[in-house]
């Protein structure tokens, strides 16, 4: 019982992050119905960023984190403008290879900024971890958890009350009327990839007092993110989060029932369970556009 | 040969299509529509934009299922059919907006055009057995043909995407013709055509229809369906408005009404 | 007209086998030798991806997988139960088939961006079991000791031996290739590229023949992992992960997508680059990824063969055509 209880708090643990990193995946789909491939690699500048920040120039934590997204988001508009507003020809294929292409730049600048060890973190409290139930909680479970919370009562706020949120939403459903109505989607385009990475970014500074963060670590999160997007139904924000959270228990079993070497594959597995069987997720019932 | 004596020689018709409705998320596209097409005519559908024309199409080409009623061509049902099974059985289309293969050259798009009918696969084109060499010669000669027949036998080499708009619609006609097909359905053809290729293209249907192949249009061009069709259906907002021969229809009140204007 | 395009083709092949002997006669160095047979192996991997994202138009971010399969296959049946590396050979090939047929029935439902995420997930499946099987492939350490090539009598562990086996392959694969291309199954493939929709509406069976071009492509990796196998003698699974796949990804997009001698050239580039920059192993990462930033925003039919479209159309410009349709 303690046993899976622990499983459990590490299960919700990843899960959240996961969850941060599929709302990045679901908002850019929304706004632009573009899969971006180096959304993983925003985390990684999240986490790496973050050290930088806080421990190499010992800003305090909470400039230190919004030096971060700042920083990140700066590096998802970047991206935008330079290079998926440039495409000729909009072709899945063509934005693939090009946020692959993004994906393997941005790692390999941070292999040769951040050279190829791992860093790690302090948490962000001094309080010792406590007992549940038998089981150990970190601090830092609870402020992923905060945050998760923060950044959904933020997402719900923008989309259902500001203007620009339902702006974005409009142009999801038809850009050209939305430009029509003279909402600019160009701007609003933008605006969701600085968003995104902002979101990844976040989901980086999180794990970075949990894990060992190295230049290679994005590949592996954004797929999970994914993963736990498609889930949850790409697209839809109460999805990623459930989407997120169940992928992290059923990785945090996964491990501790059967083997740990396992950890990775069932990401995948799942990823590649859930493509063939039901691509809407488990949530959507809006159909997946298939092309 | 005239729509009357093809009446009397096939007493089947090559296309029925039985009570067909069609909705997409409460909207109405297509309520309740019959009608038939004998083998050798030209039947055209008519009706303004959103009349379910382009629905009326898809469903016929097997793209849509409807929710109810059904298509029966040469007296079975398409109902499960996927759409390449459909091309072999003699049902080629073209579309509204011209979709050539613009990385290939003319002459190529007529030899895809041909796909049903050959059946080299990869060990034949590996291996390029006799028979292989022979399947190919054969279509290329049949795409030469074909391209001779709509006027492009000149620019064969050239990209596709290359040629001026009028040139690739006749070029996409002579890729349907190259499936061999009974029925050749054509998706607003004369739309982009100056009035002397819309000339060209009825001549062209009417040397089409002489080759015996049945030909269903849908389309906005008035001149061109009254001057060829045999049959003429009008559609009206997914319902069927009248259904004659084009002097029939011309004299038809509710179709005045609701779309040729009174003068 | 056909027979002259035959006799060319016929030319073309000549002259690069004479240009392979000759350059196998004149380079001595064992070092260049082995190079250039690494060249020879990766176009066989590029000219496979080619086939599927260049003609078809299908991505796979999970090549180096099918790569994969090949070499630990041969590795693990020479290796561990002493077959011949020939029989080795059959055995990678057939599994990989098998697999890919599998993969590619529900995976080639997917396009777009779910293909990549797909193939992508997949190829990191296969890594991790590279890795942690490691009573079979010998986890991260890898498999030592795979038995050199032989013909016969003759052992081809000197580097011209070998050299010349490679590039002997690598010709059959273009004949391969290019027959394929010109057929009627090539041009149901480049049709599918072009336009799914009107190829369906040609009567083309599109997911059997884009599940057919997947299994080819996997295939020819699968042929290279058995040559990079027998040639290192030593095989460990970073050598099939992701970048791999990135990496063979980067030849076909610098080789021009739907360019066959395209392959050639990508393959060049990616493995003389390292070899002339001391410091790419550094910046392998930051070269690839602007590789295929820049190439596909500008030229998204890939390096050469948008540079071929360029001239192409320029040229065209001076020799419109002129007749009239029905004229």
């Amino acid at each position: 019982m303690q046993e899976l209880l622990q499983y459990f708090f590490s299960g919700i643990t990843n899960g959240a992050i996961y969850a941060i990193i599929a709302l990045g995946f679901s908002m850019l789909y929304n706004a632009t119905g573009l899969i971006n491939f180096a959304q993983g690699e925003f985390v990684m500048l999240g986490a790496l960023g973050l050290i930088t920040f806080w421990r190499g120039l010992e800003l305090p934590l909470p400039v230190a984190f919004v030096a971060t997204v700042a920083g990140v988001s700066l590096v998802g508009l970047v991206l935008e403008r330079l290079a998926i507003r440039s495409v000729r020809k909009p072709h899945p294929i063509v934005l693939i290879i090009i946020t692959v292409g993004a994906s393997i730049l941005l790692r390999g600048v941070g292999m040769l900024q951040w050279g190829k060890d791992a860093h790690s973190a302090p948490s962000f409290s001094r309080l010792s971890s406590f007992e549940l139930a038998g089981a150990t909680l970190l601090p830092q479970t609870l402020w992923i958890l905060g945050s998760l919370l923060l950044i959904v009562l933020g997402l719900q706020f923008f989309y259902k009350k500001t203007l620009t949120g339902k702006a974005m939403q409009a142009c999801a459903i038809s850009k050209r009327a939305a430009s029509l109505l003279g909402i600019p989607s160009e701007r609003m385009v933008l605006l969701a990839f600085a968003l995104s990475s902002a979101m990844g970014g976040v989901g980086g500074i999180l794990i970075a007092p949990i894990t060992m963060s190295s230049y290679d670590m994005g590949t592996m999160l954004g797929l999970k993110g994914f993963c736990a997007a498609m889930l949850g139904g790409l697209g839809s924000s109460w999805g990623s989060i459930v989407g997120g959270l169940l992928l992290g228990i059923l990785e945090a079993f996964g491990v501790g029932f059967v083997s740990s070497s396992l950890r990775d594959a069932i990401a995948f597995i799942l990823l590649l369970l859930i493509l063939y069987v039901r691509p809407t997720g488990i949530l959507g019932a809006k159909a997946v556009q298939r092309f | 040969m005239n729509g009357l004596e093809a009446d009397t020689r096939v007493l089947q018709p090559l296309l029925k299509v039985e009570a067909v409705s069609k909705s997409f998320g409460g909207i109405q596209a297509l309520y309740n529509v019959s009608f038939e097409v004998a083998a050798g005519h030209i039947y055209a559908v008519i009706g303004p934009n959103g009349a379910g024309k382009t629905t009326l199409f898809n469903v016929i080409t097997g793209i849509y299922t409807p929710e109810e009623g059904g298509v029966f061509y040469e007296q079975q049902p398409i109902r499960g059919r996927s759409v390449h099974q459909l091309v072999r059985r003699g049902i080629a289309r073209t579309f509204q907006n011209v979709e050539l293969f613009d990385s290939m050259t003319v002459l190529e798009n007529v030899l895809v055009g041909q796909h049903v009918r050959t059946r080299c696969g990869f060990w034949g084109a590996i291996c390029r057995w006799p028979w292989v060499k022979r399947e190919e010669q054969h279509a290329q000669q049949k795409a030469v043909e074909l391209l001779k027949f709509v006027g492009l036998e000149d620019v064969g080499g050239h990209r596709s995407a290359d040629l001026p708009f009028g040139w690739q619609r006749f070029l996409e006609i002579a890729r349907a013709l190259a499936a061999e097909p009974h029925l050749l359905l054509l998706d607003e053809p004369a739309s982009g055509l100056n009035a002397v290729e819309t000339e060209q293209l009825a001549a062209l249907l009417q040397q089409i229809r002489a080759r015996g192949v049945t030909l269903l249009l849908v389309e906005h061009d008035m001149s061109l369906t009254m001057g060829i069709s045999d049959k003429i259906l009008v559609l009206n907002q997914g319902k069927k408005l009248a259904e004659g021969t084009p002097r029939e229809i011309q004299a038809d009140d509710a179709v005045i009404d609701a779309y040729l204007g009174r003068e | 007209m056909r027979g002259l395009e035959n006799r060319n083709s016929h030319m073309k092949y000549a002259l690069f086998s004479l240009s392979i002997v000759l350059t196998g006669w004149w380079v001595s160095n064992p070092y260049y030798l082995q190079l250039l047979t690494f060249i020879g192996i990766y176009t066989v991997l590029a000219l496979g991806l080619n086939m599927l994202m260049g003609y078809a138009g299908q991505i796979s971010l999970g090549h180096a997988a099918f790569y994969g399969i090949g070499a630990y296959t041969t590795a693990i049946a020479t290796v561990h139960w002493n077959w011949p590396p020939w029989l080795g050979l059959l055995l990678a090939l057939g599994l990989t088939a098998v697999i890919a047929f599998l993969i590619a029935l529900p995976m080639l439902k997917l396009t777009g961006y779910y293909l990549g995420m797909g193939t992508l997930g997949f190829g990191m499946i296969f890594y991790i079991l590279f890795r942690e099987w490691t009573g079979f492939t010998g986890g991260t350490s890898g498999l030592v000791g795979i038995p050199p090539l032989s013909i016969g009598a003759l052992t081809l562990d000197t580097g011209s031996g070998y050299f010349y086996l490679v590039w002997g392959i690598v010709v059959v694969c273009f004949v391969i290739c290019e027959r394929i291309v010109n057929s009627r199954v090539g041009r149901a493939l480049r049709a599918i590229h072009d336009s799914e929709r009107a190829a369906a509406a040609m009567g083309v069976d599109t997911s059997r023949l884009k599940v057919w071009v997947f299994v080819l492509s996997a295939v020819f990796a699968s042929l290279a992992g058995f040559l990079y196998a027998h040639l290192v003698t030593f095989i460990s699974p970073d050598s099939f992960d992701f970048i791999v796949s990135i990496r063979i990804v980067t030849m076909v997009v610098i080789g021009g997508m739907a360019s066959i001698w395209g392959s050639l050239l990508g393959a060049s580039v990616l493995t003389f680059l390292p070899d002339w920059l001391h410091v790419f192993s550094d910046y392998e990462m930051v070269v690839y990824g602007l590789i295929l930033m820049v190439v596909m925003i500008f030229l998204p039919q890939g390096f050469t063969r948008g540079m071929l479209d360029i001239y192409e159309r320029a040229r065209s410009r001076y020799s419109r055509p002129s007749t009239s349709p029905q004229g």
